[in-house]
């Protein structure tokens, strides 16, 4: 895969020492659920705008929250009112709207996926490092202790030579875009790969490094795909490892990354935050390990504002997020390399009984009738 | 009136099990250009996956609902929800076809109209409805609206009642499962009575029949799978799949519904004799007692007889409750039969129950809810 290094020029801090002054462009069902709280309850940062095509969405949102004449429809009308903005827009516009706040001198924190492709991915850091401003993407994931403490078990060779690495994330339905730009591809780049994917390609290389894709199968008919399988393979400290991801929309999945090595079993599980699971080989034994650094167990942090703090001192101080446009640019690019592989995921229960169904169509049968094949994987 | 055979159909309820499906075979076969018509777009995953023409918005917003409807030949309405779903949400659709003239309102109800304990006569659709629980109230409430609207608006309406819909998807099929596992069913008195399945590919054949049939307008029909299948044999069969043994157990010995356990419970602390003699030595019931004429005392006495005391209930071989729907769902003894879809829509029922529960193996071995291992 190839390098997407970049030198990084010093970056404008925000005027004065107050609170950024920040922006939400895009109030949809994320900007409300997740963003809008964390904001409204940091210290660090006051809202100076929220903006959304939706003029009876600002009304509801100005009215619930209480807030001042600060509601735009057109995203353009925050500049110069705000440090920074964060964009929680569909994702087809994360590229145009992104690129062109930050090339305007606003920080951008954009919400994964970063955009819909590679080229837009480098228009995005070409146009932050232009205009020396930052760009930090929304893997919220990330900021979960059980992450860091996994790189850092992974380090130190906890599990000794590692031999596999599995994914299984998924449950039926999920996250309802109020926009409905999820139900399809020109809107969300993708499906399931992309939705939940991306937190899972996104972490997947920060643990293992870049990755190659060996096979990927999804239901994909044209639209998203709802279930993918995909296979990967990396080399760490010299040894070739092998792992794979499922993910699905439509049903439960255990939730749970497992990465067995020679000496045991890590299991990183989803809604698990704060600790991780090791199974020593040829035990049964389950042993909980834990960050020696956690607050108390009833304190859990609202990791939207751990992710927006790490942002804002990024804007003052002018170091990197935690995780930066070139970054989450490895994620797109592993996207695209999935669909352009992509084949059809065999669903017996779905093509067998077409043919006879067709007969119930009113005669004749329309041009477009012959049942499809079943070979209609995703498109790039 | 639009043309007698539509082309762009509005699904509601699009993202459950029959309107995911159904949307999945218009799409598949070119049939007919499915509009889903979706509320949360987050469960809409399974018609996502082609470029549907999707219609986001809520079946009780009228102007959603209309704009939903422009350029739409037929409808089939399937949404389910609460009150204001089963009722105004309905009655927009209702409204919406009928000002946009459609050719076909097909409107899926449910044998839950005839009650848990369906009449002798209900093997075809002419017999009375009785619902007993919410749900058969709002679907037959349901009906005589859609049936006003033929009358009055001269919709052509049709009306399809399927009973247990089970296949890939389907929350019987999960559900089946799931309780057989949780060891929360039994089979009831050798579980003979029939369980009456509609495989939900069959369903959707009747659907796209009565979408263009010109014999369907104001028709009800039932939409079952012809081969009778015992619930002996639906609960075996998903039992295998699961790898759990189900016990066979009498009527008698079910843990009855709450109503009656409150009754039988009560009746039970009073058979007690501590109890009895308690109540005896308040004079005020004393003398009632003695008030009652001598048969009702001996009935009385003979009544709390019959029952055993207090602590012998919850014993472990009373642990299945009667009002468990695959439980209570045993002792309907009707067969409803689909002769008449079969005669004026030309429903072939495509998918034999062998053939159904292969498919639904298939998808629970894929969705991972069976260890694909042992299945």
């Amino acid at each position: 895969m190839a390098s997407i290094a970049a030198k990084r020029p010093a970056v404008r801090p925000a005027r004065g020492s107050g609170a950024v002054r920040i922006g939400i462009i895009g109030c949809g069902a994320i900007a409300e659920g997740a963003h809008l709280p964390a904001v409204l309850s940091s210290p660090q940062v006051e809202l100076a705008a929220i903006s959304d095509l939706d003029a009876s969405r600002l009304q509801y949102l100005r009215r619930r929250y209480r807030l001042g004449p600060i509601a735009f429809r057109d995203y353009r009308e925050v500049v110069g009112r705000v440090d920074a903005v964060i964009l929680a827009l569909p994702n087809h516009l994360h590229a145009p709207v992104g690129v062109e706040l930050l090339s305007r001198g606003i920080h951008v924190l954009c919400e994964k996926p970063l955009a819909l492709t590679r080229h837009e991915c480098e228009q995005l850091c070409q146009a932050a490092r232009s205009a020396a401003s930052i760009l930090a993407v929304g893997f919220v994931a990330r900021f979960f202790p059980s992450t860091e403490l996994t790189k850092q078990l992974l380090e130190s060779r906890f599990l000794g030579e590692l031999q596999s690495f599995d994914y299984e994330f998924g449950s039926p339905g999920g996250w309802s875009p109020l926009s409905g730009y999820n139900l399809a591809r020109s809107t969300c780049g993708g499906g399931v790969l992309v939705v939940s994917g991306s937190h899972v390609l996104d972490q997947m290389i920060y643990l293992f490094g870049d990755v190659d894709v060996i096979s990927h199968a999804d239901d994909s008919r044209g639209g998203i795909e709802a279930n993918c399988r995909t296979l990967f393979a990396t080399t760490v400290d010299g040894r070739p490892l092998r792992g794979r991801v499922v993910l699905s929309k439509t049903h439960q999945l255990p939730n749970r990354l497992r990465i067995v090595g020679e000496r045991g079993t890590l299991e990183v599980r989803g809604g698990r935050t704060r600790s991780v699971t090791f199974v020593p080989s040829g035990s049964t034994l389950r042993h909980e390990i834990t960050a020696t650094a956690l607050p108390p167990a009833d304190a859990e942090p609202d990791y939207f504002q751990l992710q927006l703090h790490d942002f804002v001192n990024a804007v003052r101080t002018g170091t990197a997020p935690r995780v930066d446009g070139e970054q989450a640019t490895r994620s797109v690019v592993l996207t695209e390399c999935c669909y352009a592989i992509a084949r059809a995921l065999g669903e017996p229960w779905c093509e067998a009984t077409l043919e006879r169904l067709a007969r119930a169509a009113p005669h004749p049968v329309p041009e477009a009738a012959t049942p499809q094949p079943p070979a209609l994987a995703s498109a790039p | 009136m639009r043309a007698a055979r539509p082309r762009r159909v509005l699904v509601t309820g699009a993202t459950g099990l029959i309107g995911g499906r159904l949307c999945e075979v218009m799409a598949l076969t070119g049939a007919f250009e499915p509009r889903p018509f979706v509320h949360a777009t987050g469960s809409a995953w399974r018609i996502a996956r082609f470029p549907l023409d999707f219609a986001v918005g809520d079946l009780c917003d009228r102007g959603s609902v209309d704009r939903a409807m422009d350029g739409c030949d037929a409808v089939v309405h399937l949404a389910r929800g609460d009150d204001g779903v089963m009722r105004r949400g309905l009655e927009n659709v209702l409204r919406a076809a009928a000002t946009h003239r459609v050719s076909r309102f097909v409107h899926i109800s449910s044998v839950a109209v005839y009650g848990s304990e369906p009449p002798p006569d209900s093997v075809g659709e002419a017999a009375a409805t009785r619902p007993d629980l919410p749900y058969g109230h709002a679907k037959l409430e349901q009906e005589r609206r859609v049936l006003r609207y033929r009358k009055r608006h001269g919709l052509d309406v049709v009306i399809l009642r399927p009973p247990n819909v089970y296949g890939p998807f389907a929350s019987f099929t999960l559900g089946m499962v799931n309780t057989i596992r949780s060891h929360g069913v039994a089979i009831v008195d050798g579980g003979r009575n029939p369980c009456n399945l509609v495989y939900v590919d069959n369903l959707v054949e009747a659907i796209l029949l009565a979408l263009w049939r010109p014999e369907a307008p104001g028709q009800v029909f039932h939409v079952t799978d012809p081969e009778p299948v015992s619930w002996e044999r639906c609960i075996t069969d998903h039992a295998a799949l699961a790898g759990v043994n189900v016990p066979r157990v009498a009527a008698a010995e079910l843990v009855p519904p709450a109503q009656e356990r409150l009754w039988r419970d009560s009746l039970r602390a009073l058979a007690d004799g501590e109890v009895q003699r308690s109540l005896a030595r308040i004079p005020l019931v004393r003398r009632w007692f003695q008030w009652l004429p001598e048969p009702a005392k001996r009935a009385a006495r003979a009544r709390l007889r019959r029952w055993e005391p207090v602590g012998h209930h919850g014993s472990p071989e009373r642990r299945f409750r009667a009002d468990h729907p695959f439980i209570a769902g045993q002792k309907r003894a009707v067969t409803h039969s689909s002769e008449k879809a079969r005669q004026l829509l030309g429903y072939t029922a495509p998918v034999s129950y062998d053939e159904g529960m292969r498919l639904t193996e298939a998808w629970l071995c894929q969705a991972q809810i069976l260890d694909v291992s042992s299945a």
